[in-house]
């Protein structure tokens, strides 16, 4: 399709104009809009409704008494927020003095200019910088050379099951942390899921597990994981450099994984092809299902019947937290990582104080504290931060942080879920071709041939295909750099 | 002068909507994805145009949209008549019932979504209970989660609310039909079918073929029950040409591919209004 | 009136009582849900008789009661936009019910055309537009962009009105050398105010009712009630008893208002083609 867009002008002179304009588009919406600079005593935070969201809150007033910043939160789903912040920046007017960023998102405000590094608060500030997981640190906040914001809710992913149903009906656990995972295949993981299916415990008929597959994040999601485990890599070649988009959706790796994910489905709820994350939680939390996997906020959730309600749900202490599967041929693990940083919008008048707040909130003292804040049941344990993971107090409340740490010391978000330009894009092609996997609408080599031509369609429409702006070379280790220099200085 | 007194009105709707329609048209030549620019970036002729409707879901959008728009605006003519020769009759309670009656109607779609994702629920909700009772078969992945069903679901919700629409007008109409007319017919010998199809419906032909119109034009437009019941799910199979420019529009925010799509849009309406406005107005006195 | 069987009798007291239950049942049920205890919303076989909680009303409505500004906001917006339209379309409706004009049928069906036009259409120019004015968030981005619906609306209705109001009264006062202004201020609209009243009104659902313009033109402020209720739907679960109790409080006003106009709904809801 692209092809046909030269037409008399050489695809060079177009991406010249468009990467031009992209530049100067910090530039050109200040023009438009000139944002009124002026410095005050509140800060506004713009967020989305995560659990992280209302332990912040609980623990906010400390902050305001510390500083005497008056600060402002207003909490959005993921839809209304990603709409607020575009049109905010679209405009050049500034909506909000810190907002929280998805770590997909990073990499397209950087590039636009939406987003002020904060390399040189950290540089000029005492944070302990080196405690955040540098995975955490690649995964999230780290773009260019750069770090765009700070992590303050991290998730990775890991398994939950029943011990009682596995007990009851003699099935072999699934092995725990520092135990030998080479077995502990997704070939494994199904056919425990086959034994427990259709089973009946307590007076229920159980279901082998529990699928989130509304399109498009939730499923994305969650099958994302599937192909990371099994090496599957979204284009040629990013985040390394030289990137290069072409998308590699149909490879074997990837129709491995999504036959696998189909077999899931089929061991769980029909209705779970709706589910989206809370749903699929939600499910579990019942008590009709075996095991599933998922981001480790359910490693708390669960215990709660509904969200935020303070009533402990039928599973509360009848669940274990387990490690991932792993690939049957060997393929070295990769959990997928996501959550939310907070990111400081470079028109803010207020980016002192946003600062504070940042550091703060991101700090190890504060996150503990949101972890131990009790109101309705204890619901934070999204930790970027390494010490926070041997603080005893922590564990006795979240046992499971062993094994969590483990989960994010083999993460890496840029792997599972690239961030590139149009992710969000990507993401809607994506989800809609697996919800058709899921509910048999087309057979998985049909729906990832079309994914790919779908992907390749666009990425050449929106002019990533040849890629022929910057690449940068994104690797941990240059993170980890990155982060010793920022940490020394 | 009645040019003057119209004058503010069209002005401020021609600003309105103009802006519209000349943004999208002079956009939809440019590759403009917000996520990367605040400014259109680059001139790529019908490129949009290509991507909008090269994307396999066009056609099936389109598909849906048409078979939603036709399927809904029938069943709730024929619901509705129904409705409206019931409420002719005299019976006790009947007065109350058409002044209840319209309910439905008066509600926001975008609540009637809520109202119906709760009915619908695959975990508890009623209307798969009562399906049960009845021993009407339902899809295991619930009523919105299946693809043969999903789309169904969303037009029932809405022939839920306009239904009663249909009613209370017709039955206005068949009021206003002249007593001696239908008593000629009688003493004809016509039957009661007869009456209504051959004497009544065709004197307020004018009512009804405005009311056909005008929910067939937002049945084409239904947007906010797609939002909440299914975001055109499961797959592609509840889409409509809406939903996907809302899509393409304000999730994906590549305003040159929403910009075509808009126009493409624009254009299958107008062809259908044009065709509608050509047979069913000519007779028309203004 | 000719005899009915007994049978017809009882079949269409039956229809008749089929047809409340269809079309009503759905809405108390939800009405229910605002007031149902939590653990009663989705249960199997469905529970019809609980005790009722105000749980759910109080913390949508009174503590927090994020959604008592929602319901101010829209009915800031939902007043604006009438108060804006009338000044609009009295003039538009008194020029189309008085005057010959030639183009009067395509100026007619130009507004009808207007009612028909895809909102979703309009959302992505309107959100570009309204966010580089800097206004968006704002009431008055929401109550400008919804005269695209209350403005052809009322022309139709208000026209078909004013058709009532006796040409002869004016050419009297016409007569006695009255301008047109003060014939339309003094004779004409007093005469046609309760078609005033009933076509404020139902702009007044309109508005109220419209979800897609404030879905991406109103801020966390200005946050109208649907889209407050769409705010439950978080990406962390949804808690159905406060959207029914948000939901139920934004149905009201318009069941409330159809309940006032009953004997004009026909003609409402047909743009004055149907006098009802």
């Amino acid at each position: 399709m692209a092809s046909e867009y030269k037409k008399g002008i050489s695809r060079r002179t177009l991406l010249k104009g468009a990467s031009a304009t992209a530049i100067g588009a910090s530039a050109t919406s200040l023009l438009a809009a000139p944002a009124i600079a002026q410095a005050s005593n509140t800060i506004r935070i713009l967020t989305v409704e995560d659990p992280f969201f209302f332990a912040l809150r609980g623990v906010l007033p400390e902050f305001e008494a510390e500083t005497g910043i008056k600060v402002e939160m207003e909490s959005l789903s993921y839809g209304g927020l990603q709409a607020r912040l575009i049109s905010s920046f679209v405009a050049g007017n500034p909506d909000a003095d810190l907002i929280s960023v998805d770590n997909i998102w990073n990499g397209q405000m950087m590039d636009n200019g939406w987003l002020q590094p904060v390399d040189e608060f950290i540089a000029g500030d005492d944070i302990d910088f080196e405690d955040f997981m540098p995975e955490v640190i690649y995964s999230f906040n780290a773009w260019r050379g750069k770090i765009a914001s700070l992590p303050v809710a991290t998730y990775a992913q890991g398994v939950m099951y029943r011990p009682d149903i596995f007990d009851a009906l003699g099935i072999e656990a699934p092995p725990a942390v520092g135990d030998d995972l080479s077995a502990w295949t997704w070939e494994a993981y199904i056919e425990r899921l086959q034994q427990i299916n259709g089973q009946s415990f307590d007076g229920q008929t159980i279901a082998g597990s529990v699928v989130s597959g509304q399109q498009p994040a939730p499923v994305v999601h969650m099958f994302t994981q599937i192909a990371a485990s099994h090496g599957m890599k979204w284009f040629k070649n990013f985040p390394q450099a030289p990137w290069d988009f072409e998308p590699l959706m149909n490879s074997p790796e990837n129709m491995k994984a999504a036959n696998l994910f189909k077999q899931i489905y089929d061991l769980s709820p029909p209705e779970s092809l709706n589910y989206n994350w809370f749903d699929a939680g939600t499910r579990f939390s019942k008590g009709d299902i075996g095991m599933f996997f998922w981001w480790t906020p359910y490693f708390y959730l669960i215990r709660n019947d509904g969200y935020m309600s303070g009533v402990p749900s039928a599973i509360k202490e009848k669940y274990a937290t387990a490690p991932l599967p792993v690939a049957s041929d060997g393929t070295k693990q990769t959990v997928s990582l996501g959550g939310w940083s907070l990111g400081m919008p470079a028109n803010s008048a207020n980016q002192d104080q946003a600062w504070q707040f940042m550091r703060w909130a991101t700090s190890a003292a504060t996150q503990k504290k949101m972890g131990l804040y009790n109101e309705f049941g204890y619901q934070f344990s999204d930790f970027g931060r390494r010490s926070l993971y041997d603080d005893p107090e922590l564990k006795e409340v979240y046992p499971y942080l062993d094994d969590q740490l483990v989960m994010f010391q083999q993460g890496d978000g840029k792997f599972s879920r690239p961030p590139s330009p149009i992710y969000t894009t990507l993401e809607g092609i994506y989800g809609l071709q697996l919800s058709k996997i899921l509910s048999g609408q087309s057979s998985v080599e049909d729906s990832l041939e079309e994914t790919n031509v779908l992907f390749e369609n666009v990425l050449k429409g929106n002019f990533l295909i040849p890629y022929e702006r910057d690449s940068y070379d994104d690797t941990l280790e240059g993170t980890k750099e990155l982060m010793a220099k920022l940490a020394g200085g | 002068m009645p040019w003057l007194l119209l004058a503010p009105s069209i002005t401020l709707l021609l600003l309105l909507i103009a802006f519209p329609l000349f943004f999208a048209l002079y956009n939809s030549f440019y590759f403009w994805n917000l996520q990367m620019s605040p400014q259109p970036m680059a001139f790529i002729g019908f490129g949009n145009y290509e991507q909008a409707l090269s994307s396999s879901t066009f056609m099936l959008a389109l598909r849906n949209t048409l078979l939603l728009s036709i399927g809904g605006t029938a069943i709730q003519f024929a619901l509705g008549l129904a409705i409206a020769v019931l409420l002719t009759q005299t019976l006790r309670g009947v007065t109350l019932v058409r002044v209840l009656l319209i309910m439905p109607t008066t509600i926001a779609p975008i609540v009637v979504g809520f109202l119906f994702r709760y009915l619908y629920d695959a975990n508890g909700g009623l209307l798969p209970w009562v399906l049960q009772v009845l021993f009407i078969p339902l899809p295991p992945e619930g009523l919105l989660g299946s693809s043969t069903t999903a789309l169904m679901s969303i037009m029932f919700a809405d022939v839920w609310q306009w239904t009663p629409f249909f009613a209370i007008v017709l039955y206005a109409g068949l009021l206003s039909v002249p007593d001696s007319l239908v008593e000629a017919a009688r003493v004809d010998g016509a039957s009661r079918w007869t009456i209504l199809t051959r004497i009544k419906l065709p004197v307020i032909k004018r009512t009804v073929l405005i009311i056909l119109m005008l929910r067939f034009m937002q049945l084409f437009n239904t947007f906010d029950l797609v939002l909440i019941l299914t975001r055109g799910g499961p797959g592609a199979s509840s889409r409509t040409l809406s939903y996907s420019l809302y899509q393409q529009g304000l999730i994906d925010f590549n305003i040159g591919v929403a910009s075509a799509m808009t126009w493409v849009i624009v254009l299958i309406l107008n062809v259908i209004l044009a065709i509608y406005i050509y047979i069913a107005f000519r007779d028309w006195e203004w | 009136m000719h005899r009915r069987s007994p049978v017809a009798t009882v079949l269409l007291y039956l229809a008749l009582a089929l047809t409340m239950v269809f079309f009503l049942g759905p809405i108390l049920w939800f009405v229910a849900l605002a007031i149902r205890p939590p653990e009663t919303a989705f249960a199997r076989p469905p529970v019809f008789v609980f005790e009722p909680t105000l749980r759910a009303i109080k913390h949508t409505f009174v503590d927090p009661g994020a959604n008592a500004q929602h319901l101010t906001n829209s009915l800031i917006v939902a007043f604006g936009a009438v108060l804006l339209n009338l000044p609009l379309s009295i003039p538009a409706g008194y020029a189309l019910s008085r005057y010959r004009l030639r183009a009067k049928k395509y100026i007619m069906l130009w507004y009808l055309g207007l009612l028909m036009a895809p909102p979703v259409a309009f959302l992505i120019p309107y959100f570009i537009l309204i966010t580089r004015l800097g206004l968006s968030g704002t009431y008055i981005s929401m109550v400008l962009v919804l005269q695209t619906l209350t403005v052809p609306f009322s022309v139709w209705l208000l026209k078909s009105f004013i058709d009532d109001v006796p040409v002869e009264l004016e050419e009297a006062a016409r007569v006695d050398g009255a301008p047109w202004h003060t014939v339309m201020r003094r004779i004409t609209l007093p005469l046609a105010m309760p078609g005033l009243i009933v076509t404020s009104m139902f702009a007044f659902v309109f508005a109220w009712n419209n979800a897609a313009f404030p879905l991406v033109l109103s801020s966390g402020s200005t946050t109208t009630l649907p889209i407050g209720t769409l705010g439950y739907f978080a990406t962390s679960g949804v808690t159905w008893n406060f959207i029914a109790s948000a939901a139920v409080a934004a149905m009201i006003p318009p069941m409330l208002v159809f309940l006032t106009l009953d004997r004009f709904v026909v003609r409402g809801l047909t743009l004055g083609a149907v006098k009802g």
